[in-house]
């Protein structure tokens, strides 16, 4: 199991580092960094001074390099268009996208999971198509929609919750249910086919034949079979959920990654961008080795 | 005084197939006593399997007992409710062994606590007093380092040690009556021959009774005391093994034992073959399982310095073991997989400097398996006459009576030139996957175990059908199979190997009734004949 972890580790961290690299060498040689900084109206003379005083006429694998240590140092580079360290500008908006995500997810998780279950232990019962017909509606309904209808119904009629806005716990409710909302329709129809392929096995008629039925054959003999593919899902999710979601942050005005990442990208402000798309794709690499250790741990004949 | 442990009566069970009741098994009747020992014989489909799992309430979901009565010591058990039946019966009193032991465990658990959760189960003692259980009956099936065992999972035993733990499971409750569903189906000839002999051993010892599912006559007559023979859900008759073996009733059974008898019949002159056809010198060949960054790549001899002729006429079979490099033989004689080192000639030319299509108008192979080797969307007309529009360059008219001729050389009709393999049985898409081999009147057939997906009868049509061709066609047949049976009816001549080697070779029936190598005196003796009475 400790060979196999560190296995994982070091191919993620070989990831890790092809995506800096790519990253880093498209953003700097599709896009002229001067004179992004110099804004659109500046004279060559103006670009030029930039680029020798922010030192962008040195060899791109010097920058690189000196990019990547200022990482590791914990130097994330300084936002042109923010006036701030990108560092600082992370650690502002972060947490609410933190929040959203493991929120989002949480409901993700108590929708889809149950429901996974109960329509594959009564296939083509009304359970099963009432959890068909929640997949494929919240698969069809646009996030944007869902939360200005979300919004009209809970904190405009009814005002439970607050409108817009990130500054308690309360105010992440309703997003959490649109960004979870989202993720449902996978989560659950894997829980489904999993569960349904496990009840069918070998496995499951020995069990039966040894006297285990009902709830006690599923959470002892079946459950852990069933939510091996599950897991890879939610961390894809997760994943993407931590990579902020740009309409449903709009909408609901939380000050999070996702407006920081569209913003920045409007304002040309490479430093920033590039600093996201690394987390982002570091997030991504964590969650994926989570999930394959965590398979790996719960069926052994992945452990190779 | 034995009293009835057992005793079914008129069961019946059908399956709901979109809204049609399908009666499949009709009016099943059936007693045991206590530690007796019946055996159900019949092929595929015949509602031997079905029967036994309307007892034990483990049917599909579109299978239910249409009416009859179960009575277990006395007391109908038909009518009680599943709670009961699930807490009191199934693993408790009755307990199963399956067919396939590589997915019967539970691949995510310890072998050690799927035992202990089987005691617990029926059991209100300590989890210690389970673990000690479980090893006690670890140690009762003869596994070896059995505190080591017990923390290894499925995947980490091999198929007959699998099949150790899973009979384990099975009698760990102690049950009276114990069904064993084709056990040794699945694994390798020798080992049947061992879990079939421990199976044996323990009920007799534990004292239980038993009900001996197989497809396999001669297996049954050697363990069962009873036999019930069924076809298409019917009993056909039942009675003690002896007499139902000695005196047949039924055409069907008679029929089965035919098919025993057949193969068992004294072989005909050994034919004296010259002329070198192929030569096969000094080949190895070896797989590479990758490895990762931290493992390093571990390679598998399948094949190792393997030599010898097949002469033009002869039929040669390569018998062993999954697993002995005998199918690996047969790819490399095919074309299909290169070899590391060595030399295979044919014709005195290397059969590398043979194209594929000079090679295909040579060398054919017939496969085991029926249902996966024809193309589902191509019909048996456009299948059979492939290698002809690929190889030759005939007219269409010729190809047609060409195609024609080949069908009805194995038995089929021109009918079925239109119709789609799904639409045909076994037997008859076997047919057509030979029909389609000989149709380039190829000098060398391989067929790699042409039978074993079969049922007994068909099997035997088949092999007569291949006796024929070769006696007709006068074609070279490589048979590769692990059925010796089959060997000695079709052979001229065996190999015998084993982990990538050649054992023994010579003429078959020498190999047969005086084996010289430990191995093959152990595989020839796991075959269960049944003698013809004279």
């Amino acid at each position: 199991m400790l060979k196999f972890v560190a296995g994982r580790f070091l191919v993620s961290l070989a990831v890790a580092f092809t995506i800096s690299f790519v990253t880093f060498f498209f953003l700097n040689i599709f896009t002229d960094p001067a004179q992004a900084v110099a804004g659109e109206e500046a004279l060559f003379e103006e670009i030029e001074q930039i680029r020798t005083q922010y030192g962008f006429d040195r060899p791109i694998l010097t920058r690189y390099f000196e990019w990547l240590g200022g990482i590791f140092t914990g130097d994330f580079g300084v936002s042109y268009y923010w006036n701030k360290p990108v560092g600082t500008l992370l650690l502002e908006r972060a947490p609410q996208t933190i929040k959203l995500a493991l929120m989002s997810v949480s409901v993700t998780i108590m929708v889809a999971i149950p429901l996974g279950i109960f329509a594959a232990l009564n296939p083509n019962s009304i359970i099963d198509r009432f959890a068909l017909s929640v997949a494929v509606s919240a698969q069809a309904i646009p996030n944007f929609w869902l939360g200005l209808i979300l919004i009209i119904i809970f904190s405009v009629t009814f005002q439970i919750f607050p409108v817009s806005g990130d500054k308690t716990y309360y105010h992440f409710i309703l997003p959490s249910i649109v960004l979870g909302t989202s993720s449902v329709p996978p989560v659950m129809r894997l829980m489904r086919t999993g569960l349904l392929d496990v009840i069918n096995s070998d496995y499951i008629r020995t069990a039966r034949s040894i006297g285990f039925s009902g709830w006690r054959l599923v959470t002892k003999h079946a459950l852990r079979n069933a939510v091996l593919p599950v897991i890879s899902v939610v961390a894809v999710q997760l994943g993407h959920k931590f990579g902020g979601s740009l309409i449903t942050e709009s909408v609901f005005a939380i000050n999070g990654l996702g407006r920081l990442a569209l913003l920045s990208i409007l304002g040309a402000d490479i430093p920033t961008v590039q600093i996201l798309i690394f987390v982002f794709a570091i997030t991504f690499i964590v969650f994926n080795l989570l999930s394959d250790i965590l398979n790996a741990y719960l069926d052994p004949r992945l452990r190779l | 005084m034995e009293t009835t442990l057992l005793e079914i009566k008129n069961l019946n069970i059908s399956f709901n197939v979109s809204k049609n009741i399908v009666n499949t098994v009709d009016n099943f009747s059936l007693t045991l006593k206590e530690k007796e020992t019946i055996g159900i014989v019949g092929e595929s489909g015949s509602g031997k399997t079905i029967s036994m799992l309307g007892l034990t309430r483990l049917l599909p979901k579109q299978a239910f007992v249409d009416k009859g009565s179960i009575l277990f010591k006395g007391r109908d058990i038909s009518n009680i409710s599943n709670k009961e039946f699930y807490q009191k019966i199934s693993g408790k009193k009755i307990s199963m062994i399956f067919q396939e032991p590589m997915t019967a465990l539970n691949p995510v658990y310890t072998i050690g606590r799927q035992l202990i959760s089987t005691y617990l189960f029926h059991n209100d003692v300590s989890r210690n007093s389970a673990y000690n259980r479980a090893i006690e009956f670890l140690d009762k099936v003869q596994l070896t380092n059995v505190k080591e065992r017990m923390a290894q999972y499925p995947h980490q035993l091999s198929g007959g040690q699998r099949q150790r733990v899973m009979i384990a499971m099975a009698l760990i409750n102690s049950p009276e009556l114990l069904i064993a569903d084709e056990p040794t189906t699945a694994l390798d000839v020798t080992v049947q021959k061992e879990i079939v002999g421990l199976i044996q051993k323990l009920i007799e010892n534990l004292g239980m009774a038993m009900i001996f599912i197989s497809h396999d006559l001669g297996l049954v007559s050697k363990t069962c005391e009873d036999i019930i023979v069924m076809e298409k859900g019917l009993i056909l008759e039942s009675g003690k093994a002896k007499d139902v073996l000695t005196r047949p009733k039924e055409n069907y059974t008679k029929n089965l034992l035919k098919c025993l008898w057949s193969l068992d019949v004294d072989h005909k002159k050994i034919n004296e073959y010259r002329t070198l056809l192929l030569d096969v010198k000094d080949i190895s060949k070896s797989y590479q399982l990758p490895g990762s960054i931290l493992k390093p790549k571990k390679v598998i001899n399948a094949v190792r310095n393997v030599s010898f002729e097949i002469f033009k006429g002869e039929t040669l079979a390569i018998v062993g073991e999954s697993g002995s490099g005998k199918s690996t033989v047969a790819k490399i004689i095919n074309g299909l997989t290169k070899m590391d080192s060595g030399d295979v000639l044919l014709e005195g030319k290397k059969i590398d400097s043979y194209s594929p299509l000079e090679r295909a108008l040579r060398i054919q192979p017939v496969f085991q398996d029926p249902y996966s080797t024809l193309n589902p969307n191509h019909t048996i007309g456009f299948i059979v006459r492939r290698p002809l529009l690929l190889n030759t360059s005939l007219s269409y008219d010729e190809i047609e009576t060409k195609v024609a001729k080949t069908l009805d050389l194995v038995g089929l009709s021109k009918n079925f030139i239109n119709r789609f393999p799904s639409q045909l049985s076994g037997g008859q898409r076997q047919r057509v996957a030979i029909a389609r081999a000989i149709i380039l009147e190829p000098k060398i057939l391989i067929c790699d175990e042409p039978t074993s997906s079969l049922d007994v009868t068909i099997q035997s049509q088949i092999l007569d059908l291949l006796n024929e061709l070769k006696a007709r066609l006068k074609i070279t047949i490589v048979l590769i199979s692990h059925n010796i049976s089959v060997v000695k009816f079709l052979s001229d001549r065996v190999l015998v190997m084993n982990n990538g080697e050649i054992l023994e070779s010579g003429n078959t029936l020498n190999i047969i009734n005086k084996p010289k190598n430990n191995y093959t005196k152990k595989l020839m003796s796991a075959i269960f004949t049944v003698k013809k009475k004279v």
